[in-house]
């Protein structure tokens, strides 16, 4: 029962009004940042942090901490709303979230990806608070070979992704693959598809391509039809617009889904929330009743990504304060942060702190029912913006989307890829192509090439490191078992059809 | 149009006998432009708002310091955008080695460090070998004579080809005639995890982010890559003292300028960051990083850059890395 002690001690801190005040302005930053597509909590922290020299470290780390994880509360509500992923994670929120939307429901998809994120946010906390020693050796057990796999994992979800057509999902998918190969290969240093430009020598970056194939690809797909002040549907009176019990009822299995593969996911550094998130979607539609709805607007299929999202921020922070590793841009950026305020991140800085890491965890569960006092409200608020006419909304959704692109980069040269990629999304949605798989492949192709590439120079170039460690095993298992289960359900359908 | 041109003469002549002889003629008269080609939180930022910051609170500068991050091309992008800015007095940038490496390896490249203007070179960073705490190397010529025993099959972690500790790598199998593999990984965390976990031999890695593994016990160093000892590991040998005569890579930080600047106008930086280096923010951020003072003038610079250009060039010529310049 000393960790019971040690959060009352942390509790302690975070209740001073002092520390509820930073607590406060970090989630409210992280929800504006969150809802703002282009600016990501990495560039907000980065940019405050020379305000943060005066401040005393624990409520600086509060505040920042807030940012982070009040960022991912606001990253599905342009994705649900206007079709455009604020961050690489809310991507998957697009495929139902969006649907919902366009059937009158942005209220209650917005609602439970509050009420999700509540969730899981806060079972990341109990995971962090509880099992960080031994999950960073868990961590550590994980090297190229167990990101091959799990990357395999994560690409083979791509076949649960597919709409009516496995072979166009699978074109996608490849395109996918092919886009995330452009740039500097790591290994030899050469460049790759470049076509001359010192631009492209980072490769492609994913926000132009998620908003240029989903958001531009929309607008212009719509463009096409005449009805100029068609509306999108939206239910009158407040109780419409926030989620249903039966709604809640059916999120059950998705809150948890979520919450444990987005948690587990997020200790791992070299994975991250995008994969966590369609990993918990394939998940989610691989055991559902009623698989064959997702992608027309399940709540099921908002609630799991967006839960997986924000449990994804719990344990990306183990590694980072237990070990001093950073997994994601974010956490190297706080792990910077914590290096300027004068602490040493490292193995030993819980035992240092107590006071820094305790005061987290509890300004953590005193952040995640702030952000859901504060979100829910707003749920009705944002729902109205669909009450704009399509000839105001979609050049709106235009704007957005450059804007978007240019704030991360201030490149005008991503600007002008964004509007190439529109005009592929636009391309795909005629001829219809599913771009969920497309974005898949873009977001894992690189990591699971790099963990490939280096196994194979781990072990000289001989294939079976990939089967003889037990995790990567396991998860290889576990893909070849989501690739041949159609089959299975094919030849049992068959064999039912012959008996009867 | 002559007694047009006679007027401007005349502005231009009270102009020039305005300004303070003692300053020769330059002083910054709207922020200035300080470019890095990290993004926000990385290495290079970090170290530009940090000596913004500090221009504030030393008042060295008449105006603010604006950090643009100008990100892509591993620098590329942003040297570009220096070059494009030819003879603007009001914008610099932080360099680091991969100015000097990044355009050799690369066709794309448009513009090398000479096409710039050195200003100050200010930090040099020395770096450790380590291996995990359990690792039966207990010194570099452990790891060597294991190395010759069983060629190829041991590993060190590292970043990209072309970085520092490839190039450690690179000059220390020439000169040992040994092997073993270089196993790229893109962040500095999974690099660490990979000789945590045991899945890597040792790894090259910047004394500030070995600083706690190794007091944890988790870490042992078994040589810096240094000119001189580093005064926190007294006890550690340089690599040369371990027995092995090769030059030392060094990974640099510095000021740079864009084309076409005048030379009061180098003086007057050099100025600024003569004074900059001396105050005791600056010192306090050398101490903390476990940083060299790399302190040298324009002139200085531009001569050791060249010397950085040639040693990278050979050394990735023998790694049989294709240089394109």
């Amino acid at each position: 029962m000393e960790t019971l002690g040690y959060l009352l001690h942390g509790f302690g801190v975070a209740i001073s009004p002092m520390n509820l005040l930073w607590c406060f302005i970090g989630c409210f930053l992280g929800t504006v940042i969150g809802i703002l597509p282009g600016l990501g909590p990495a560039a907000t922290i980065a940019m405050l942090l020379p305000l943060t020299f005066q401040m005393n470290p624990t409520s600086a780390l509060i505040m920042l901490g807030g940012i982070y994880y009040g960022s991912k509360y606001g990253g599905s509500t342009t994705s649900i709303l206007l079709n455009v992923p604020g961050e690489s994670a809310s991507v998957v929120t697009c495929i139902d979230g969006y649907e919902m939307a366009k059937k009158g429901r942005a209220g209650p998809a917005l609602g439970i990806a509050a009420i999700a994120s509540f969730i899981a946010g806060t079972f990341g906390v109990v995971g962090l608070m509880l099992i960080a020693p031994p999950l960073a050796k868990f961590a550590l057990a994980f090297s190229s070979p167990e990101y091959f796999g799990l990357m395999a994992l994560g690409l083979a979800m791509g076949v649960l992704l597919a709409g009516e057509s496995m072979t166009k999902a699978l074109l996608a998918m490849l395109v996918g693959l092919w886009i995330a190969s452009m740039g500097t290969d790591l290994f030899t240093s050469t460049s790759r598809f470049t076509f001359g430009n010192s631009e492209m020598l980072d490769g492609v970056d994913f926000v132009v391509v998620a908003i240029g194939v989903f958001a531009l690809g929309e607008v212009l797909g719509n463009m096409e039809i005449r009805e100029g002040t068609q509306m999108l549907p939206v239910p009158k009176g407040w109780r419409n617009l926030l989620p249903t019990w039966q709604d809640m009822k059916d999120c059950r299995f998705a809150f948890v889904n979520g919450s444990v593969v987005g948690f587990f996911i997020g200790v791992l550094p070299g994975a991250g929330s995008t994969i966590a998130s369609f990993i918990s979607y394939g998940i989610e539609k691989a055991v559902s009743k009623h698989p064959e709805k997702f992608g027309t607007g399940v709540v099921e299929g908002v609630a799991a990504p967006e839960g997986a999202n924000n449990a994804e921020t719990g344990g990306a922070l183990v590694p980072m304060l237990t070990l001093g590793i950073p997994g994601s841009g974010t956490t190297a950026i706080l792990l910077a942060a914590l290096i300027l305020w004068g602490l040493k991140p490292g193995p030993l800085m819980i035992q240092d702190n107590p006071q820094l890491f305790w005061g987290l965890v509890a300004s953590m569960y005193i952040g995640n029912v702030m952000l859901l006092v504060l979100n829910m409200p707003l749920v009705p608020l944002f729902a109205q913006i669909l009450r704009l006419p399509v000839y105001i909304l979609y050049p709106v959704i235009f704007g957005i989307s450059i804007v978007g692109v240019y704030s991360t980069s201030s490149s005008l040269f991503d600007t002008w890829m964004l509007v190439v990629f529109g005009l592929l999304g636009y391309l795909m949605r005629k001829l219809d192509y599913p771009s969920a798989p497309l974005i898949l492949g873009l977001v894992l192709g690189d990591s699971m090439e790099r963990a490939l590439r280096q196994s194979l120079m781990m072990s000289q170039g001989d294939l079976s490191i990939l089967v003889s460690r037990p995790i990567s095993a396991t998860m290889l298992f576990l893909t070849a078992l989501i690739l041949f289960a159609p089959l299975f359900k094919k030849a049992n359908a068959w064999r039912i059809k012959a008996i009867s | 149009m002559k007694s047009r041109s006679a007027v401007l003469m005349a502005a231009l002549a009270l102009a020039a006998s305005a300004l303070p002889a003692g300053a020769q003629g330059f002083k910054p008269t709207r922020p200035i432009e300080f470019v890095t080609h990290t993004g926000p939180g990385g290495g290079g930022d970090v170290l530009a708002r940090g000596i913004a910051a500090a221009m504030e609170k030393e008042k060295l500068l008449p105006v603010r310091m604006q950090v643009q991050n100008k990100t892509g091309g591993g620098g590329l992008t942003a040297m570009a955008y220096l070059a494009e800015k030819k003879g603007d007095t009001h914008t610099i940038a932080v360099f680091t080695s991969v100015w000097y490496t990044v355009p050799l390896m690369r066709e794309e490249a448009k513009f090398t460090m000479k096409d710039l203007t050195p200003i100050v070179r200010l930090v040099i960073e020395p770096a450790l070998v380590v291996v995990k705490a359990d690792s039966p190397y207990k010194s570099l010529k452990d790891f060597i004579d294991a190395a010759k025993a069983a060629p190829g099959q041991l590993k060190w972690s590292g970043g990209s080809i072309g970085s520092r500790d490839w190039m450690v790598r690179q000059v220390l199998m020439k000169s040992t005639g040994t092997n073993w593999a270089f196993i790229s990984f893109p962040g500095g965390g999974e690099r660490i995890a990979a000789v945590l976990g045991g899945h890597v031999n040792m790894m090259v890695i910047e004394p500030q982010e070995a600083g706690e593994h190794i007091r944890a016990g988790n870490m042992r160093v078994i040589a810096q890559v240094a000119d001189k000892r580093l005064a926190a590991f007294p006890n550690i040998p340089t690599i040369q003292e371990a027995g092995f005569n090769i030059p030392t890579v060094r990974q640099v930080r510095g000021i740079v300028a864009p084309p076409g600047i005048a030379p009061e106008v180098v003086a007057y930086w050099e100025d600024v960051f003569a004074r900059f280096v001396k105050t005791a923010s600056w010192k306090k951020y050398l101490e903390e990083n476990l940083f060299d003072d790399g302190f040298q003038r324009s002139a200085e610079l531009g001569k050791s850059g060249e010397e950085q250009d040639e040693f990278t060039r050979i050394i990735l010529k023998e790694g049989g890395v294709k240089v394109a310049r």
